[in-house]
């Protein structure tokens, strides 16, 4: 009903009583959608979370939002790749967010300050599983169990957990302190390790399988790849992987002139860092190619870029896109090996193809070949369970076919990724599948979404930043476990998390609040229930979609509307 | 969320929300963004007097008003004349209440012009502000003395004879500078942030005050509603709507463009300009000379940033997590 009043005039605000809402036929939605950090993270971390409660200044929630998802951000900050970096938008726009510093960072301030996994006590009668292997998807699985309520006890053949991060990480990248403290304070939240027990000799598989409800096998790849030319090996062959644990265990190196690594992943580089170290000449020659803007990973090196860049710093001479035609021998030790330029070619089945090229061959004289070609699964104890290329042949779930209680992760799947991130990732599946199977449900995976591109954001609203770099030892102050990254000071990480653009989720700019013609977005002060700042009021809401295409992180999308256009109710 | 809850929310805005949600402005309004944002800053203390348009129109269908200050409209031409007397009374009362008088480009450049330029001339205390949507979009989108060169409107139709409007967009801003007023500028509804700073500068000045603000019509420019923000950025930066500061005439401060843009990227998503893309020799003269008349802005006011500047027009709409940017 109208109201009338004494000199006709209107009271104020009575404009609500119209419904503009009706005239809308696309309304917006607040939409968390996937970020490229997220989509690319083999741990499945989301760092666009994580740096959000950072720019906050709330690191011990960032901290809590990141081992929700990996429990180990000192080391992966350090030894991880980074895919997350190449993925991320802001590398199109100035350039990436330095997440593993961030990441690194998180996990120290973690040790240093105590703040506790944030893990529940699991119940008395909780099924308990039995983890093969104390690396990184070993110790993922355990913990990620225990955060849904299910025990699980490590067992590994040595005497410290670790894994492959103990045995042959390198100290210059992987500080021992680091590994000690976050895997130790890991194992402390509640995670029972049993040490010096190795499958087949100590315990068998048939009794875990008896004695825990369920069997997670992460032994990782522990022998080194068998390895020749033509058939031919040189007689005092070392592969890279055994003398990188004996580095690493006793510091010792052999005295060796000169040296060809064969490899383009961690191992080789972190082999050919080691020798080049003694004063060594040290060459590595790889089929891949140097990493770089355009090269597909398919056929670039696998070994981190910052890495390659730092074995180059140091002296080493890398080969990329060559091969081994031929060793030269002098009886049976080695004298040099001859060389070929080749290329992995796409061909049309898909596949890549690597090609020599006849007429560019070249002769490199040294007087060690060493093979980092890569590691395969040391089969004892579960020889049966393993698929005829010497690995586990788990799906997506971790579960290895036609086993109901037996899943496999980490570097001994098939198509591992390969990292310590991926392990994680592993690790992290499979506790999520097992929890499904232990409570008689079905382990879905939907299809992975699209993650946010960068013409999805509205980069008008954002000013270029530099990105902050952490300094690095010089080459020649490189020597024994000094770390050589620096990373980053709070102040810097501060500054990092808030160049995040958010991708896909608020950024509490105000736009649409500010920039809504009809002030259909209301702001809280307090988060609403749904953990937004912001509402849209579909009672006056007219559906123009300025808010969608103002928002600068791409958190608002238009949908059609789904009811008839109704008439509206006039006054 | 209901209803009760949202009503709670929307009392407990942490802001001043001067007009209110269900006006009927079409979707994507520039008139009415520019007129809450108005508000915003100037506070609740003030009173408006609003000339005939679409926001007279839109925020007043009887027996509702989407205004939480008082309000008054008498007529087309008087806005300027009746805020003056408003200002006069409230003086004769010794109460200290800004008056702010609101007008469209047609109750201002046209229609208004004489009542404005005699209450400037008088010194009233008022802020005159104009929401330049360059044309009569209420009636029917007939071209007015701010509709910029070659628009196309109802009456000022690309056709055969002619390829939109064939004059030149008015030069308010001078003219009422002119008056040797304390403060006259223009803003856009796409730098939120230097519209409401603007809009408080006016209103501590005592005397005249004068602000034209930018504010894009989907309707009668021809584009889709959710790119009111976006035409009036590019408006900005290609140089074609100056952003401009004069005190007593005298030019005081500009927006620095960091990125100048062709004007193709201002023209191209409006339905106004379509004409100017048919491959017609007359329409590349008619670019030619828009793009000079941006060119000549650029060099009149000096608009060219030489170095990135956080007040530039890459610079000044930067969002913060938070929004502290807008607080």
């Amino acid at each position: 009903m109208p109201i009338m009043t004494p000199g006709a005039f209107a009271y104020p605000g009575t404009s609500l009583d119209f419904r503009t809402g009706s005239w809308r036929t696309a309304r917006p939605v607040y939409q968390v959608r996937p970020s490229p950090c997220h989509a690319a993270c083999p741990a499945g971390e989301n760092p666009r979370d994580y740096l959000a409660r950072m720019a906050e200044a709330n690191p011990r929630a960032a901290w809590e939002t990141l081992v929700a998802f990996n429990p180990l951000p000192a080391i992966t900050g350090r030894v991880c790749e980074h895919p997350c970096e190449s993925a991320c938008n802001r590398g199109q726009f100035d350039a990436a967010i330095a997440i593993h510093n961030v990441e690194r960072w998180l996990g120290d301030e973690a040790v240093r300050a105590a703040w506790d996994y944030p893990l529940p006590a699991p119940a008395a009668e909780a099924p308990e599983v039995a983890v093969v292997g104390a690396g990184p998807a070993g110790l993922s699985c355990a913990y990620h169990l225990l955060r849904l309520g299910i025990r699980a006890t490590v067992i590994d053949r040595l005497p410290e957990a670790g894994g492959t991060l103990r045995t042959a990480l390198p100290c210059y990248r992987l500080p021992r302190e680091v590994l000690d403290a976050e895997i130790g304070r890991l194992l402390a939240a509640g995670i029972p390790f049993v040490g010096r027990t190795r499958l087949g000799q100590h315990v068998s598989l048939a009794e875990l399988s008896q004695d825990y409800a369920a069997v997670f096998l992460a032994p990782g790849r522990q022998q080194p790849r068998r390895w020749d030319v033509d058939g031919r090996t040189p007689k005092d062959l070392h592969p890279a992987l055994t003398l990188l644990q004996d580095w690493v265990a006793l510091d010792a190196v052999p005295a060796i002139h000169s040296a060809l690594i064969v490899g383009g992943g961690n191992s080789a580089i972190d082999m050919a860092r080691v020798l080049a170290r003694t004063g060594a000449e040290v060459h590595l020659v790889t089929h891949d190619a140097m990493p770089g803007p355009g090269v597909s990973r398919d056929v670039a090196m696998k070994a981190a870029p910052r890495d390659i860049d730092q074995a180059i710093e140091e002296g080493v001479t890398i080969h990329v896109e060559h091969g081994i035609r031929r060793l030269i021998l002098r009886g049976e030790k080695v004298v040099g090996v001859e060389l070929v330029r080749l290329k992995k070619l796409l061909r049309g089945d898909g596949r890549y193809e690597v090609v020599p090229f006849e007429g560019t061959e070249t002769v490199l004289h040294v007087d060690q070949v060493i093979p980092a070609v890569g590691q395969v699964v040391d089969a004892d104890g579960m020889g049966s369970l393993l698929s005829e290329n010497g690995f586990f042949a788990a799906g997506e779930d971790m579960r290895l076919p036609g086993r109901d209680a037996i899943y496999a992760g980490g570097d001994a799947r098939e198509r591992a990724w390969g990292t310590v991130s991926g392990a994680v990732g592993d690790g992290r599946k499979a506790a999520l599948a097992l929890h499904a199977h232990l409570s008689g449900r079905r382990y879905e995976t939907g299809p992975a979404p699209r993650p946010m591109a960068i013409a999805d954001l509205n980069l008008n609203y954002f000013e270029r930043a530099p990105r902050a770099e952490e300094t690095l030892l010089p080459p020649g102050l490189r020597q024994g476990c000094a770390e050589i990254a620096a990373g980053l000071s709070p102040e810097k990480v501060g500054a990092e998390a808030q160049r995040c653009f958010s991708c896909g989720d608020c950024l509490a700019c105000d736009n649409c609040w500010t920039l809504c013609p009809d002030q259909a977005v209301l702001k809280s002060r307090a988060p609403l229930a749904e953990g937004a700042r912001y509402h849209i009021d579909y009672d006056y809401c007219k559906g123009c979609g300025l808010c969608a295409h103002e928002c600068p992180a791409g958190y608002i999308v238009m949908e059609a509307e789904s009811r008839p256009a109704g008439r509206q109710q006039g006054p | 969320m209901t209803t009760e809850t949202l009503h709670d929310l929307r009392g407990d805005q942490p802001r001043f929300q001067g007009l209110e949600a269900g006006h009927r402005a079409c979707q994507g309004c520039g008139q009415a963004l520019a007129a809450r944002l108005t508000l915003e800053a100037a506070g609740p203390d003030v009173v408006l007097a609003n000339a005939t348009g679409c926001l007279e129109v839109f925020t007043t269908a009887w027996p509702d008003s989407a205004w939480r200050v008082p309000w008054l409209h008498s007529l087309f031409a008087n806005a300027a004349s009746v805020a003056a007397g408003m200002e006069a009374a409230l003086k004769m009362q010794g109460r200290d209440v800004k008056v702010i008088a609101l007008a469209g480009d047609g109750g201002t450049f046209d229609i208004g012009f004489q009542a404005l330029s005699g209450m400037l001339e008088r010194g009233h205390n008022v802020l005159f502000v104009c929401y330049d949507n360059e044309g009569y979009m209420n009636t029917g989108v007939q071209r007015s003395s701010s509709t910029p060169h070659a628009a196309a409107t109802t009456t000022s139709p690309a056709g055969v004879a002619r390829i939109g409007k064939r004059h030149l967009k008015k030069d308010i801003l001078s003219i009422v500078a002119a008056h040797h007023i304390p403060y006259a500028a223009t803003a856009s509804v796409a730098y939120p942030t230097d519209l409401r700073k603007k809009v408080r500068r006016a209103i501590q000045v005592d005397g005249p005050s004068f602000l034209q603000v930018h504010a894009p019509c989907p309707l009668g420019w021809g584009h889709g509603g959710e790119l009111s923000i976006e035409v009036a950025r590019l408006a900005v930066q290609t140089g074609l709507f100056p952003l401009i500061e004069l005190e007593r005439d005298v030019l005081i401060g500009a927006m620095p463009i960091r990125r100048v843009r062709g004007i193709k990227d201002y023209l191209r998503p409006q339905g106004r300009f379509r004409h100017l893309f048919a491959d017609d020799p007359r329409a590349r003269e008619e670019l030619a000379h828009l793009q000079a008349l941006a060119d000549h802005n650029i060099e009149v006011y000096g608009l060219r940033g030489d170095r990135p500047d956080t007040l530039d027009s890459e610079g000044a709409d930067t969002v913060h997590r938070g929004g502290r940017h807008f607080a």
